[in-house]
């Protein structure tokens, strides 16, 4: 399952968000977007997704083109955790995760034993059955968020992609979905493409890290080669030292105060 | 590579839906509404007995048609021309300004819309001010006609206000949607006031309209009010489902497979045809597709799979409760669109503090 971009642009209105980028995702890999804020990072996912369509170029699942998928094969194909993870009704929690498996359940069928089973382990596995018959919108930000998450796991896909879904996470739950989805990745040949604000998290969790500016790639590779002390003072407009890190074994990136 | 999907299943639709509790709820439901039905029937200046009621209903829809006027004539034309035809009309307008509201509360992703939030009473209330005011009133179907006209007309401006082809997060969102139907409602009162103020003694019977009524409705608006209703129900069961997903946003709707322009634009055409059809028959009924949804909503939770069927058939007892009251217990009849907002006011005042600030 890969998916090629091919020369995309994308505009709202005059300005361009996304610049003649091309590239490729293969599966079994852990990919990072990375970039500041207006980069064009979400708006990419976006394009991924098939929620917008390029106004230039195209984009390839498995040498297809999105829009010759219909909208229910690209749901099994392509999960996505949204940065927007508000629910406006009192869904429960279980509701909310077996929505995930809405792409595999006919119209007007019940959940099916299987569906049930599924859902129940990836609840248990996102630490988050005891909140089951809790209603979604009395949760704080954080549990609502790995309810998201696993919502997106259950949908069972061999891509995923994470728009910041850790942002309201503590760090053990960051590091637990981090974990869950590295082995899906290493055991189950996923593609995860992630959009992170934390650098260092991502050189060490990710395989592949793509650094967005303006709509454009700046970088595109292994950490240890694109994460460098003038790109991210070209990015980021920051001062920082970047060395190797014993204990993460990866690259980490350090901000020396002013 | 698609899954094989079990399609035959769809066949045993209602019954998938229906099964476990809410199917038991369904059905109570559906006795309750049936109860009141007959005791609505037997009410009023002549009292019927139930026992004739029953009677005469089953003598006329499984034994003779004529025999039946025969044994007793009164009951009879009491019955079928007089309150049959209201209290149906009313039923089904309750079941369908419920499953509307129900529908306009999950598009809008906002608890607190209605059927009308879009304007719709204020397009249609301004076509019937045009018919009442050039006189058309005096052709049986004008009014009615006219108020649907203009509620579809309302709901199109909305729409194209609302629309933008290049962003999928901006067209269609609520907030547009939500704007468009204020703007839109506001000139409408507007012209409204101005129809009233060059009506001269026709005024009364604008402000007459406006505040609802099932008088004198006959079979004719029976029948037209079932048939959108029918649709309705299946349209919005058949994306019962989707609705339930849309309330996740956008994005993730989507990315489960979700068209979500497509089932925006069905849900919100059919939810104005809806209230539409509602206003031209009976006029302004407010409070029952705000409040009923939100009543049903503490008893079954927020899938809309089991929201709307049970929204349908509380609407239509608490619209015919209503009706009743004021047709055969008040000693005069108030306008029940009157009746339904002094009643339903206070009563969602409740519910949402309760609700809110548990």
């Amino acid at each position: 399952m890969k998916i090629t971009l091919h020369n995309i642009s994308f505009a709202y209105d005059h300005e361009a968000i996304i610049k003649d980028l091309s590239c490729s995702f293969v599966p079994g890999n852990f990919y990072s977007i990375i970039g500041p804020n207006g980069s064009g990072k979400t708006t990419l996912l976006d394009l991924i997704s098939g929620f917008l369509a390029p106004c230039k170029g195209h984009v390839d699942i498995d040498q297809r083109r999105i829009p010759a998928w219909s909208k229910t094969e690209i749901a099994r194909k392509i999960a996505l955790v949204s940065q927007d993870y508000a629910i406006n009704f009192p869904f429960f929690v279980k509701e909310v995760v077996m929505m995930g498996r809405h792409p595999y359940i006919p119209r007007f069928s019940p959940p099916s034993k299987k569906d049930i089973k599924k859902a129940n382990k990836i609840m248990m596995q996102c630490g988050i059955q005891h909140l089951q018959n809790r209603k979604i919108n009395e949760l704080s930000g954080g549990e609502k968020q790995r309810c998201v998450f696993a919502r997106a796991l259950c949908q069972d896909t061999p891509i995923l992609l994470l728009d910041e879904a850790f942002s309201s996470m503590d760090i053990h739950h960051t590091l637990q979905m981090l974990h869950l989805i590295k082995q899906a990745v290493k055991n189950k040949n996923k593609l995860v493409i992630n959009v992170f604000h934390d650098l260092n998290l991502a050189s060490s969790w990710s395989d592949v890290l793509l650094i967005l500016k303006q709509g454009r790639i700046k970088a595109f590779g292994r950490s240890g080669d694109v994460l460098t002390q003038p790109i991210i003072k070209e990015v980021f407009n920051v001062d920082s030292i970047i060395e190797y890190n014993e204990h993460v074994q990866a690259k980490q990136v350090y901000y020396p105060p002013v | 590579m698609s899954a094989p999907v079990n399609y035959g299943s769809n066949l045993s639709m209602p019954v998938a839906i229906l099964k476990g509790r809410t199917g038991y709820l369904v059905v109570l439901f559906s006795l309750f509404l049936l109860f009141m039905i007959l005791v609505s029937l037997s009410m009023g200046y002549v009292q019927i007995p139930i026992s004739d009621i029953l009677s005469i209903l089953t003598e006329k829809f499984f034994g003779d048609s004529q025999t039946a006027k025969a044994a007793n004539e009164i009951f009879f034309t009491i019955i079928f021309d007089v309150r049959l035809p209201r209290i149906l009309t009313c039923t089904l307008v309750g079941a369908a300004l419920s499953i509307s509201g129900a529908l306009f509360q999950g598009i809008l992703l906002n608890p607190l819309a209605d059927p009308y939030t879009l304007g719709l009473s204020a397009g249609a209330a301004f076509g019937a001010s045009i018919a009442i005011l050039l006189n058309l009133g005096a052709a049986f179907v004008s009014v009615p006609a006219f108020a649907f006209t203009g509620a579809c007309l309302t709901l199109f401006l909305v729409i194209f206000l609302s629309y933008s082809s290049k962003n999928p997060l901006i067209g269609f969102s609520s907030n547009n949607l939500i704007l468009s139907g204020i703007i839109v409602g506001a000139i409408l009162s507007a012209g409204i006031s101005f129809l009233k103020f060059i009506a001269n003694e026709q005024v009364s019977v604008i402000i007459f309209w406006l505040m609802g009524s099932f008088a004198s409705k006959t079979w004719p608006d029976v029948l037209i009010v079932a048939s959108f209703l029918l649709a309705g129900i299946l349209i919005s069961l058949f994306f019962a489902r989707d609705l339930n997903l849309i309330s996740l946003g956008a994005k993730s709707a989507t990315s489960l497979g979700v068209n979500l322009k497509k089932v925006t634009l069905i849900l919100l055409v059919t939810g104005s045809m809806l209230a539409a059809i509602c206003v031209s028959v009976s006029g302004i009924i407010g409070f029952v597709g705000l409040l009923v949804p939100h009543m049903v909503r503490l008893i079954t939770g927020p899938d809309n799979r089991k929201l709307i069927p049970l929204s349908m058939l509380t609407g239509a007892f608490l619209l015919l409760f209503a009706d009743t009251v004021t047709r055969a217990v008040l000693p005069h009849e108030i306008p029940i669109g009157v009746l339904t907002a002094l009643t339903g006011g206070p009563v969602f005042c409740w519910i949402f503090k309760k609700s809110r600030f548990k």
